[in-house]
């Protein structure tokens, strides 16, 4: 019974939903360590991963869900900013930064509520 | 906490590239060196270097790149010669190289370098919110 708590798929998608948070603020920590390297390319969760989480999610298929693994792919779409090549953009990236603790933030809180929901269950009303 | 081994790295960097911006302000009016003539401006180059820890476990993806100071060079371009006879430094002629530090330029880069740390400072600090934020779930 308990194994159906954790096979949503919100709960599911949460936690693949977190480990991408978490795989994204290190890249983010990448991206700002490098502002000054010469060509450094600046870099985010793949496209390919979100692509295929949407799809999973409208799918509602949690075992494509489970097996998803976010990796992280040079942002393509970034322009360089001065004449060595590097993409990087502090401003941006910060701004990055603090949405994806809001993300986490968020993601979180569903895990906790669903928690909260299994204690509900086990102790009753108090 | 989630990509801290990189900031760390690259707040390393950048204390680096202060402390030479620093030896570069120090030295803007010195005209003997050991090596012989004006001292030569000194300025950082960066590099990024794969961090092995976190590509063993992400397989053949894209992986976070720290950063080291790749190399420090020494700009070449000659200081402005000016014609001082009265300098302990000056050739026959009276003329004296000064060194090629401008000191403004110099004041723009530490600006640049203190704002790129602090930058990193603030990455650490969402790394560690996000690490507190993880340890509360389950919470009530």
């Amino acid at each position: 019974m308990i194994e159906g708590m954790f096979n949503q798929t919100n709960y599911v998608a949460t936690k693949k939903m977190m480990d991408a948070t978490i795989l994204r603020q290190e890249a983010l920590a990448s991206n700002i360590g490098n502002v000054e390297t010469p060509g450094y390319q600046r870099m985010d969760v793949s496209e390919d991963f979100k692509g295929q989480f949407a799809k999973a999610i409208a799918e509602g298929g949690i075992d494509s869900l489970k097996g998803l693994k976010p990796n992280l792919e040079v942002d393509s779409t970034a322009v360089a900013r001065d004449e060595t090549g590097n993409t990087v953009d502090l401003e941006s990236e910060v701004l990055k930064l603090s949405e994806n603790q809001i993300a986490h933030q968020l993601e979180s809180k569903i895990v906790t509520g669903a928690l909260a929901k299994l204690r509900l269950a086990i102790t009753g009303r108090p | 906490m989630p990509g801290a081994d990189t900031t760390v790295s690259a707040l390393n960097a950048e204390r680096m590239r202060l402390e030479v911006i620093s030896q570069n302000i120090a030295n803007a009016n010195v005209t003997k060196t050991p090596e012989g003539g004006a001292y030569k401006r000194k300025e950082v180059v960066f590099e990024s270097v794969l961090n092995n820890a976190i590509h063993s476990n992400n397989g053949n993806t894209q992986s976070p790149m720290m950063v080291k100071v790749g190399r420090v060079e020494t700009d070449e371009t000659p200081g402005l010669t000016i014609n001082d006879p009265d300098h302990p430094d000056a050739d026959e002629e009276g003329n004296v190289t000064l060194s090629n530090v401008n000191i403004h330029e110099e004041m723009v880069d530490m600006i640049m370098a203190s704002r790129a740390y602090e930058a990193n400072l603030s990455a650490i600090k969402f790394a560690r919110s996000m690490a507190v934020q993880t340890l509360s779930i389950g919470r009530k």
